[in-house]
């Protein structure tokens, strides 16, 4: 006992300067607290709910009724759609589509509306958009399609319908993107911290000889590896909290977990991703030698693992690869406690990816640390 | 002078098969200053970094106090402290929480407050090293690497590249360290420092021992041999004009 309290003092030790020495470097404030919440707030401003996207429209009305004139008025008002009202010729909003100043035109005929034979109005509506707005277009047809949805449920009485196809969101209503868009922020920061902050730092006190001062005395690397991982574990949980608060307050950010399954995730994170720094910047002797490395390092891990776009977007070769990238589990399991409240069990396949990468990343960085 | 404290015994060590010492033998005497003198290459730091056990031996023995080196590592470490060629230390930290670490790295607790005052650097403790003077960086550097209490202090060229205020300074405190029973071997390549500071020196080239006396003693050796200095000796140098001109307070 007595024995392993002397061994544990220098860590104990290490912690407490260690912490202290970043509130005192303005450059490691700025980086680890501050720069993460402009991304955030660049982010957070292009991500924050589906309030930012509408679409520019034309409502071509060729039909008279009253129906239509109502569903006019109700595009109108309806705030996913700018509806530009000078137009009133196809020809123009071709024209205008093709400009790309408008997205789509949408086109009521001339028999919209009339009430057909089952005594309620009926009608087809068109959509019609430029071949390089594709996308705007479908989406509008699908935004369409739920307004259409919604009218002829309140039209026709819902009669059982033979087949129906039922989709069901595994989250809850009322999560905007900025909640996705989060974790992805979360684990870019987590990732400079642990990545870039060691792979400057060691080298540097390499270079000066304080790594190898430390080697003359009786320091262990374990010990110096421990106080080091636990300092930043607390430092990347501060900044976590800091990036927390401001999501919250500034961008409305819903939490749908537990707070302590969310600070486990990060940690885990933090450890494992402060190890491949440690590897990278425990082996290299240099900056020049560092500097190189850790960008190849990361570089791959931000654009595989989802933190500027979703990864169900990647061809599927991809996708059977990024989940197994370090950064990608601790992307998901915070999306899933963030968005899904998700529990440490059903987080486990994550926690099993991460925990291999920390044991496989540690036994590498003990391998080839040097002192100097 | 008392009983030898390090005694070295046909120490080898090979780089890509290369000797670059060549079985060398001396032992150093309790208390007394000991030179490790030599041009560059000479083997000189290779073979202080074996004893401080920072390389390993490929061949012959080390041992400290009776402790062999290369078979108890931290044994030794415990027993030595070292100041390395230019002492550096992490920025923003203060000159307590220094102290702090570095008894800690040792299982020791000790009192930075006192342990400054001791050093007159009471008033800065809160300080960070890099905004300490020269003079004060070494002492601080010197008793940081003494904060364990160890028997053996090595110093690696101390004092290449100071000016000569400050390698005055420095010869002052080792001095300080070799009263208050602490062996010294340093390595150096100025042999002023060497016949004014060392007790005994220990002359290296090419991975060899060349000579091993006290400094008095090798230059009568030379003078017996007939050797005669083509230049009249003047009764002062250069340097003696230095620091009679500049004063030998310490410059930053």
């Amino acid at each position: 006992m007595d024995r392993l309290k002397r061994e544990l003092l220098p860590v104990k030790t290490f912690v407490k300067i260690d912490v202290r020495r970043l509130f005192r470097d303005k450059t490691a404030v700025f980086f680890v607290f501050i720069f993460p919440l402009i991304f955030l707030a660049i982010f957070g401003s292009i991500f924050s709910g589906n309030n930012g996207v509408s679409f520019r429209v034309a409502v071509l009305n060729e039909s008279k009724s009253d129906f239509s004139t109502q569903f006019v008025k109700q595009v109108q008002e309806n705030e996913v759609f700018k509806v530009d009202k000078e137009l009133t010729s196809l020809d123009l909003a071709k024209e205008k589509m093709n400009r790309g100043q408008l997205d789509a035109t949408i086109i009521l005929p001339e028999s919209f509306g009339n009430v057909g034979s089952g005594n309620y109005p009926t009608g087809e509506a068109k959509i019609l958009y430029d071949q390089s707005n594709e996308q705007a277009g479908r989406t509008l047809g699908s935004v369409m399609e739920g307004v259409f949805k919604d009218i002829n449920d309140k039209v026709v009485p819902p009669s059982p319908e033979p087949f129906v196809v039922k989709t069901e969101s595994t989250a809850t209503k009322g999560l905007t993107q900025f909640d996705y868009t989060f974790s992805g922020i979360l684990g870019f920061t987590l990732l400079s911290l642990g990545i870039f902050g060691p792979t400057t730092v060691f080298p540097r006190l390499k270079q000066r000889g304080v790594l190898r001062r430390y080697h003359t005395t009786t320091l262990k690397v374990w010990q110096y590896f421990t106080g080091n991982v636990i300092s930043n574990a607390i430092i990347g949980l501060l900044a976590l909290v800091i990036m927390f608060v401001a999501a919250v307050v500034m961008f409305d950010l819903s939490m749908r977990g537990s707070y302590f399954n969310l600070a486990i995730v990060v940690m885990t994170g933090t450890i494992l991703l402060f190890g491949i720094g440690l590897a990278l910047g425990g082996w290299a002797k240099n900056e020049n030698q560092a500097a190189p490395l850790a960008q190849l390092v990361t570089l791959p891990m931000m654009f595989l693992s989802g933190v500027f776009f979703p990864t169900f977007l990647m061809p599927e070769v991809l996708q059977s690869i990024t989940k197994f990238i370090p950064l990608t589990p601790i992307i998901d399991a915070s999306r899933l406690v963030i968005t899904e409240g998700a529990t440490l069990i059903e987080l486990a396949p994550q926690f099993a990816v991460m925990l291999s990468w920390t044991v496989i990343v540690y036994l590498i960085a003990f391998k080839v640390f040097r002192w100097e | 002078m008392s009983k030898p404290i390090v005694k070295i015994d046909n120490l080898v060590k090979k780089y890509d098969g290369k000797k670059v010492v060549k079985g060398i033998s001396f032992e150093v005497k309790a208390g007394e200053i000991f030179g490790i003198l030599g041009p560059n290459g000479a083997g000189k730091t290779t073979t202080l970094e074996m004893i401080e056990t920072l390389r390993p031996i490929d061949g012959g023995t080390a041992s400290l106090n009776g402790i062999d080196v290369a078979s108890s590592p931290d044994e030794i470490k415990t027993l030595i402290g070292v100041q390395p060629q230019t002492p550096s230390f992490e920025e923003k930290t203060k000159l307590t929480e220094l102290i702090e670490f570095f008894a800690s790295t040792y299982g020791e607790k000790v009192d930075p407050k006192k342990f400054l005052d001791d050093l007159q650097l009471l008033d800065k403790a809160n300080s960070y090293v890099e905004n300490l003077s020269g003079g004060q960086r070494q002492r601080f550097s010197i008793a940081a690497a003494l904060v364990h209490g160890p028997k053996v202090f090595f110093l690696d060229e101390p004092t290449t590249g100071l000016d000569p205020q400050a390698r005055r300074n420095l010869w002052d405190l080792i001095r300080e360290v070799r009263d208050r029973g602490v062996t010294v071997i340093m390595t150096t390549h100025y042999m002023d420092e060497a016949e004014l500071l060392c007790d005994r020196v220990a002359v290296m080239d090419e991975g060899e021992i060349v000579a091993l006396d006290t400094p008095k003693n090798l230059i009568k050796a030379l003078l017996k041999k007939g050797f005669k200095k083509e230049q009249q000796v003047e009764q002062a140098n250069l340097e003696d004009v230095f620091i009679d001109l500049t004063g030998k307070a310490l410059r930053d």
